[in-house]
Parts: C-alpha cells; structure tokens; sequence
C-alpha cells in the first residue's frame, strides 16, 4: 500500500523529517507516537502534499505509483485522505457541497458516474448516523462554529463517504471529550477492511485504546526510534518519552 | 479637448436640434460641464481613478443586428421578467419591453414618450443626480431617454421590474423614481454591451422615497474590455422609508459609481451592499456618501472586493452624522481578496460623526486567499482551479445572500457560480 524509503523534508529550510522508512500492507493499521516536535505532523503533511514542506530526499510509493510525484488533489482521488489535527473553517462553502464535489471528483477520476443529488444525499445520510451527526451540519458552511468534537467527527464523516484507500489521521484525539472520541473510534473502526490501510498520528495512547493498532512507531528528532506491537503503546504510556534521549543517541552511535 | 469630449460635444448639437424646447437647459448644463472640466487624477474624487482609457475613445462606425429578446433573455438577470423596459444605445425599444401588466397605481414609462410639461416638472427632480460630478452635467447635456417610475400611495409592484440597458456605443440615460406613501417595488437594472468595442454609458438615477416606501434596486454591471461605465445615484428618504441598494459590478474596463444617500426625516433605513470584480486591466470605482441628517436612522453597508491580475479598485465611503442626528446607527465595512501580486485597491472610509449619542462602526480589510483552505479542499479532492474559484464565491457569496428577492438572489447566487449548492437546499 504505502512504502516510504529514507524520507527527509523540510519546513522553512529547517530539517524536520531525517529519514524516515516505513512499510505499510493493506489492512494495516500503524500509529505512530512521538513527542510534541518529533515531526508526525509533518510526516501527515508530506503524505497528503502540503506544498509549505519541502521534500529534500527520499521517496514515498503509493500503490505503486511516485506518491510525492502527484498533486494534492490527485492524492486525495488516488485514495489518500488526511483528516486534519485542525479541522478548516469555510465559511461560505457548505458541507454537503465539498462532500459532493470531493465524492464526484473521485468517481470522475475513477472512470465512474457521477453521483446525482438523490443518491448521493442517501449515501450521506446513512454515514451520518454511524457519526451521529445531525443532518442540518450538512447545510452549514464547512466547519464553521462547529465544536471540536462536531469538527473531528466531520472529518471522520469526510473520510466514510470517500471511503480512502490510506487514511491518515492526524492527531484526531486531541480536543475530543470520551463520548466523542467513542464514536470517532467507532466510525473509524467501521472503515477497517483488508483493503484499506491507517496511519494514526497521536500523541497519547488514548485512542489506541479504541482503535487497535496492528504497529506502533515511536517517532522522535525527525526518525523512528522504535517499532513494535500494540503493547509498545502501553509502554510509552507508562514511561513517557523521557528515554527517548538515550534511544537517540543509540541510534546516531549504531549509525 | 480630448476625442470623448469632442464627441460629446458634437451630440449636444444633434440633441438641440431634436428638442428646441431644451436648448437653454442642455446647453446651461454643458456650460456647466466646462466650468467643471474634464475630472483629472489631481481632483481628490478622482485620485486614483485615471479617465486615459475613457478621453481616447469614439463610438464604434459598425452597424450592430437588430436584438431580439430571444437573444437578450439569455443575459438577462430575469429573463422571464413580467416587467421589464429594454433600453438599446440609451433608447427605449418598445418592441422588446413589456410594460402592459402593471398593477394600478404604478406607472413605468420612457422618458421620451413624456409631455413636455411634464418633463420640465421632472427636470429639477432629476438634478441632484446630475450636479455632483462632471458626468452628472454631461448627463444633462446629453441624455437621450430614460425610466420614469411612479408608484402611488400603498400601491406595490406584485414583481421586480427589469430595465435592461444594452449600451454599444455612447449614450447617456436617466432613472427617476418616486415612491408614494407606504409603496413598494423591486428594481433589477443590468448593464450589457455585449461587445469587445469601444462604448460608454453614463447614467444618472434619482430616488425619491415617500414616507414608510420600500424600494430594493439590485444593479449589475457586465461589460467588455473597452466597456466604460460611469453612474450616478441620488436618493432621498423620508420618514420610515427603507432603501437596498445591491450594485454588482463584475466586468468592463472601468466603472464609476457615485452614490448618496440622504435619510433626511427619522426612522429611515438604508441597506447599501455591493461587489466590485477586477481583472487585468480593469477598474471598479465606487464613490458613496450617507448623510444622516436625522435622529434614529440606520445605514448599514459593506463593500465586497475581488481583485485579480493588474486590476484596480476604488472604495470611498463616507458617512456624515448631522449634529442633531442623535441614535444614529451606523455601520460600514469593506473587504478585499487580492488574488495577485499587481492588483491594487485604494479604500477609504470617511466618518464624521458631529451627533454624541450614535453607534457608528467600520472596518477595511484587505487579504489573500487563505492557503489553508485552499489545501484543505484541495486535499479532499476538488481541482485546484476549482477550490480557487469556490473559495472567491465563498468570499463574496454573502452580499448576493442578502438580496431578499428569491428569483434575483439565485440569479446572482448563479452568476457567481455557487448555484448548486443551492439547488441542493431543494432536494
């Protein structure tokens, strides 16, 4: 699904990501953790093409074809979705309208008919229940006044109605309350297939607890330090990122 | 004298000769006209609005086909107006308007089907439009016909009236309406030139609002890449009166807008919001004024700017509060996108306040699109032209929104390319 070989990128000619290589299948689900600055943002940010991070090396294939090669709303057609720590507000765009032209974008792309109003709005709909989301969100402009929460569960709504190939989940914990993040997780867990893989980019091991990793890289100083099962999450749970110092510095010596 | 005088000059004779009766009056006003001289960027009204592209231009020699309103309902705003009068090279075609469902008490005709004792009775009612600025004399001078609406005490026009004015060379047109007691209409005035060619319009409209009237008047201008317009509006509300004004300038060369607005008895209102639009080469200027000169009126405006390529624009607002316009309520803003890097906006809000006890408020803002939400849309997979195009709809979505008229809101809401998510609301 995604292979990303020795990746080094930066932000204001400042070095952020320093070689990162990892391998994702199909079905996987890979969180990655690291301490604030350690680069997962960014990491997000490269996959999904946020023009402001400067690829400096390295080079990412997805489903086989030059990921870093395509523009960001060819990545998102391709199957890419990114759903942001920080949701966008737009006022004067309405929800159900960004959902209809993303969608239709994506089946144009895919050779597939358009969606007509009446089949699509049933589509949403239904999404919209498993978010348990109201449906006059649909008729608001895009995130304005919504709450954190209504924001992430937007995304994750974003994110079912375009039913991605690789979903990238940036930080989508944070600012949520535990009902909140129970039906993020939910919705989340109900796109789990072996055909579609996740990378959850967190802080805490929190929504872990929801949504049951396959992986987990600890990221740190633009590299990762640690790979591992889903107990590695506990670990860092536990012990914090305190060690993370002494693993550093291992792995610049091992280098 | 430049070739656009020269010009204008040369109509003033034909104008005389049409109407002897005029003479004094037409050749008082271009009298006028000269002691005024032609506006240079020196005069402060004028500053950063250059006439160049205007001085150098004559009227096109070609002959244009006959229009027909098959043709015309296709740029129409409405094209199924039930009311409409159609103005081609500022004369009234009777063949392609359609004034024969008015209500009674409202009465819509051209200016050059009046009597003549009843143009000299509406000649000075059409003055304070004329006399502000050097194209308000020309106005004068020059005009050839125009719009003369009536409306009774209590009547009301069950639906907008159109007055389209097709302009392919240079004319100049007047607008007179005056609303009785406690009236009503909606007023829909579209500018087309519908060619690449040389052509001006300059036109002057003078509102007279009787007490409790209500008058919505949505004006859109389209025009070519040597499409000048220049407009002047004078509006004047009694007691109660409520006056939406939505001007739309979206293309042409250059376009001048000076408009005022006088609420001269108490619990008058005033709604006045606009979008200029501006390309490479192209010029939006809008020049208003409200004057409180009464206790608890309210104005609320607010401008809409997008500027692309080297276009420019002008915004200068002022709002004067009379001493003795105390609980005066007041409210001006005017936004800006600038899409490029050449594009300029010269804004300037102008308050003076001499009343104490008002709420008086205004705000200018100038930005670029916002990279993030452009990312973001572009991240869910919307072209990137297209999220581009969204993003500036978005922007000045808000002014045609506020048009109450549903069929006109759409219209509009459909010319800046947002009418989808609209229809979406029906499903």
């Amino acid at each position: 699904m995604l292979s990303i070989d020795n990746l080094q990128a930066s932000v204001a000619d400042k070095p952020i990501l320093r070689g990162i290589s990892l391998e994702i299948k199909a079905g996987e689900v890979h969180a990655i953790m690291g301490p604030n600055g350690s680069g997962k943002s960014t990491l997000s940010n490269v996959l999904a093409g946020r023009e402001n991070v400067r690829v400096t090396g390295g080079k990412v294939t997805y489903r086989g074809k030059d990921l870093l090669a395509m523009e960001v709303e060819e990545r998102a057609r391709e199957g890419v979705f990114l759903a942001f720590q920080y949701p966008v507000e737009i006022p004067g765009v309405g929800n159900v309208y960004l959902l209809k032209a993303a969608l239709n974008a994506q089946r144009k792309h895919r050779g597939l008919p358009e969606l007509d109003a009446m089949d699509f709005l049933a589509l949403v709909k239904d999404k919209m229940k498993l978010m348990e989301m109201n449906e006059s969100m649909l008729y608001r402009a895009v995130n304005e006044g919504f709450s954190g929460g209504e924001k992430k569960r937007n995304e994750i709504l974003q994110m079912a109605v375009l039913e991605p190939h690789l979903s990238i989940l940036d930080e989508t914990d944070s600012g949520l309350d535990i009902d909140a993040l129970k039906i993020v997780a939910n919705g989340v867990n109900s796109l789990r297939s072996p055909e579609r893989s996740m990378i959850l980019v967190t802080h805490y091991q929190r929504l872990l607890d929801y949504i049951q990793p396959d992986f987990v890289h600890v990221l740190a100083g633009g590299r990762i330090v640690r790979s591992g099962g889903p107990e590695l999450a506990h670990e860092l749970e536990r012990e914090g990122y305190a060690w993370i110092g002494d693993a550093q510095s291992q792995t610049v010596a091992a280098q | 004298m430049n070739p656009f005088v020269e010009y204008c000059q040369s109509q003033l004779a034909l104008r005389v000769a049409e109407a002897p009766s005029q003479e004094a009056s037409r050749h008082s006003a271009w009298a006028r006209f000269e002691n005024v001289g032609w506006p240079t960027t020196r005069l402060e009204a004028w500053k950063y609005t250059s006439l160049a592209g205007l001085e150098k231009i004559t009227p096109p020699t070609e002959s244009f086909a006959e229009l027909t309103w098959d043709f015309l309902k296709d740029h129409a705003l409405l094209p199924d107006a039930k009311h409409r009068m159609v103005f081609i090279d500022g004369v009234f075609h009777e063949g392609l308007s359609r004034l024969d469902r008015l209500p009674q008490g409202v009465r819509i005709g051209p200016w050059s089907l009046l009597q003549d004792a009843e143009r000299s009775d509406l000649v000075p009612r059409l003055m304070p439009a004329q006399t502000m600025t050097a194209f308000g004399a020309l106005n004068e001078a020059l005009f050839t016909d125009g719009a003369v609406i009536q409306v009774s005490g209590g009547a009301h026009l069950d639906e907008p009236l159109l007055l389209l004015h097709v302009t392919r060379g240079m004319h100049h047109g007047v607008q007179y309406v005056h609303l009785g007691e406690n009236s009503e209409m909606t007023v829909v005035e579209q500018h087309l030139n519908l060619t690449d060619l040389p052509c001006h319009g300059n036109f002057a409209t003078a509102i007279q609002l009787s007490p409790h009237s209500r008058l919505t008047w949505i004006k859109v201008q389209q025009g070519g890449a040597q499409s000048y317009h220049t407009a002047a509006v004078h509006a004047q509300q009694q007691q109660g009166s409520q006056l939406r004004y939505f001007p739309f300038a979206l293309s042409g060369a250059m376009g001048r807008n000076d408009i005022t607005i006088r609420l001269v008895e108490t619990h008058a209102e005033v709604i006045l919001k606009g979008v200029y639009q501006v390309a490479d080469r192209s010029l939006q200027d809008f020049h208003t004024s409200i004057e409180h000169d009464c206790p608890e009126c309210i104005s609320d405006e607010c401008f809409k700017g997008v500027l692309d390529g080297t276009g420019r624009a002008v915004f200068d607002g002022r709002v004067r509060v009379a001493l003795d316009a105390q609980k005066t309520q007041s409210r001006q803003s005017n936004h800006n996108l600038l899409l490029s890097d050449k594009a300029e906006v010269d804004t300037k809000p102008q308050l003076e306040i001499f009343a104490d006890d008002v709420k008086c408020s205004h705000g200018t803002t100038v930005g670029q699109l916002d990279e993030t939400q452009w990312f973001y849309l572009r991240s869910r997979g919307v072209d990137k032209e297209v999220a581009r195009t969204l993003l500036i709809k978005a922007f000045v979505k808000e002014i045609a929104e506020a048009v109450p008229h549903v069929e006109v809101r759409q219209a509009l809401l459909h010319w800046l390319g947002t009418e989808e998510e609209e229809g979406f609301r029906h499903v």
